[in-house]
């Protein structure tokens, strides 16, 4: 078994495809390994803990003071060529090296430039996440999109800054004063335009959620209702209601940011919905008493271990994970 | 023809080059002197060890054999050199029996930069949960990514076979994920 185990991992280390998925360099790469990782449930532990050997440690490295060096390098030419050391001869050959390296570099540069155009040609554009993924897009114009797990963004390449949203992501636009030009998000129901801001959507189960953290942007509703929202405020727009309101104590909500789920007085019901939204685990309450359970505050979503287990200890109940769903004891 | 641009530094080396020698000197000099401080803990002991180790290079450098990669090359005789040195100190003050076990690879939180796993964990706890790892698992890690080595040249240098690397890899890493995770989630319910 750990045999097994041990070649995938290797397998999975010397893949270049996985390390594009790992560092999110690749769309191809990407939408594999999130559609992989959806069939092959069984594997998860390995692919992550493959992802945190690609990831591995980074370190600073101690510098050693130079003098320090050039003076131990003097002792040891000193007892090894007692008389001459300032007498080297000058060599030729580490030009013909250089040419190699620099070689070597000209051919390496020319294949990232291939790998970059091939990369752009497409007209659509699209970015998917699996369940339990996030991925960190900068499009063209420098707006900054983190898009959550289950979820798809997309748009025509020459039009980079109208994006169509299904699942939920968080963008940080980027402003561009001297054109004015506009940003859109536009969901099934609802079309988000902004300037440059920062704002959460998400769009799923026929509701669409804004939330606004800074600037201010405009929305318009499907059947051409138009509102303008403040920062701090939420709007929920769904077919049955639409919610705009100051976010508050008492105020239900949920919104995500930096791999952090933030719940304000949701029952954990609704948290457990939001959670299968994102990871695909549908979930069965074995009590009903605690749907009604409610959760304030933040929930780490790097993986869905760290989020069950911060969810089971926050309202202490005990949630079980079985191969296909979830059980709320 | 296909020299390696180390097979021809390593063949300029053997013919006796000094402009060689020193650029080789102070190109390892530093990551050597920190991988010797790691497995000893003392600075004047892998100062010595690392002069004496450039001399004998350069005196035996004619019957070295053949060297094909001089990064590796260099931090497994240097290993070697180290533990050596360390065995006949302990020797000399009649410390118990000297072996691997008694590495010391400490990680400081000051080494440690800006993670891309991690994220969410204070570097001082990361320190302390590296720190918790087994003497080889740390090795494993210091080696593969403070050094930048290879499984391979790991393995080669630790004088293990290439899959004890793997394994004491995913070990390390399913220890530290276990961990960090718990860690974090700790830190989360402590705000709340």
């Amino acid at each position: 078994m750990e045999e097994t185990n041990n070649t995938f991992l290797e397998k999975l280390l010397n893949d270049s495809s996985f390390k594009n998925w790992v560092y999110k360099t690749n769309k191809n790469d990407v939408v594999f390994w999130n559609h992989w990782i959806k069939n092959n449930p069984e594997e998860i532990t390995t692919i992550y803990t493959a992802k945190s050997i690609v990831l591995g440690v980074s370190f600073n490295k101690t510098k050693v003071d130079e003098d320090l060096i050039n003076n131990k390098l003097k002792d040891v030419l000193d007892k090894i060529q007692p008389s001459k050391h300032s007498n080297f001869k000058k060599n030729k050959t580490t030009s013909k090296i250089r040419k190699i390296q620099f070689l070597v570099a000209t051919v390496a540069a020319v294949g990232i430039l291939f790998v970059a155009i091939n990369f752009f040609t497409d007209q659509h554009i699209s970015y998917k996440t699996g369940f339990g993924e996030t991925l960190d897009l900068k499009l063209a114009d420098g707006t900054l999109v983190t898009l959550n797990g289950n979820s798809e963004i997309s748009y025509e390449k020459d039009f980079p800054r109208a994006v169509h949203l299904k699942g939920e992501a968080y963008f940080k636009v980027k402003s561009l004063p001297a054109t004015k030009a506009k940003f859109w998000v536009q969901t099934e129901n609802l079309k988000v335009e902004v300037y440059g801001t920062h704002f959460n959507v998400s769009a799923r189960d026929k509701k669409t959620d804004v939330l606004l953290d800074e600037g201010a942007i405009k929305l318009v509703l499907k059947g051409g209702e138009r509102k303008q929202m403040i920062p701090g405020e939420l709007v929920s727009f769904s077919e049955k209601q639409v919610i705009h309101q100051k976010i508050n104590e008492t105020l239900k909500y949920a919104t995500w940011k930096n791999d952090t789920y933030i719940f304000n007085n949701m029952p954990l019901v609704e948290v457990l919905e939001y959670i299968e939204n994102t990871y695909g685990f549908p979930f069965e309450f074995k009590n009903p008493a605690s749907k009604s359970l409610l959760i304030s505050g933040g929930i780490p979503n790097e993986n869905l271990t760290i989020c069950l287990s911060a969810i089971q200890k926050s309202v202490g109940v005990d949630i079980q994970i079985t191969d296909d769903k979830l059980i709320i004891n | 023809m296909n020299i390696s641009p180390d097979k021809s530094t390593w063949f300029l080396f053997v013919q006796g080059d000094l402009n060689v020698f020193s650029s080789l000197f102070k190109g390892y000099y530093p990551s050597l002197h920190n991988y010797g401080l790691k497995i000893s803990g003392d600075i004047e002991l892998t100062e010595d060890c690392l002069q004496d180790f450039f001399i004998y290079l350069y005196e035996h450098r004619e019957s070295l054999g053949e060297v094909n990669h001089i990064k590796s090359y260099l931090f497994i005789s240097f290993r070697r050199a180290i533990f050596k040195k360390l065995k006949e100190t302990r020797k000399f003050l009649s410390l118990e029996d000297t072996n691997e076990k008694a590495i010391k690879f400490q990680f400081s939180e000051a080494e440690l930069a800006e993670q891309r796993e991690f994220t969410s964990i204070q570097k001082s706890t990361l320190a302390m949960l590296l720190n918790n790892l087994s003497p080889r698992e740390k090795e494993v890690v210091y080696l593969k990514y403070y050094s930048d080595l290879k499984t391979n040249e790991i393995a080669e240098i630790m004088n293990i076979g290439y899959q004890s690397v793997l394994n004491m890899l995913q070990k390390a890493f399913v220890k530290l994920r276990a961990s960090t995770e718990d860690e974090t989630i700790r830190a989360i319910l402590k705000k709340s």
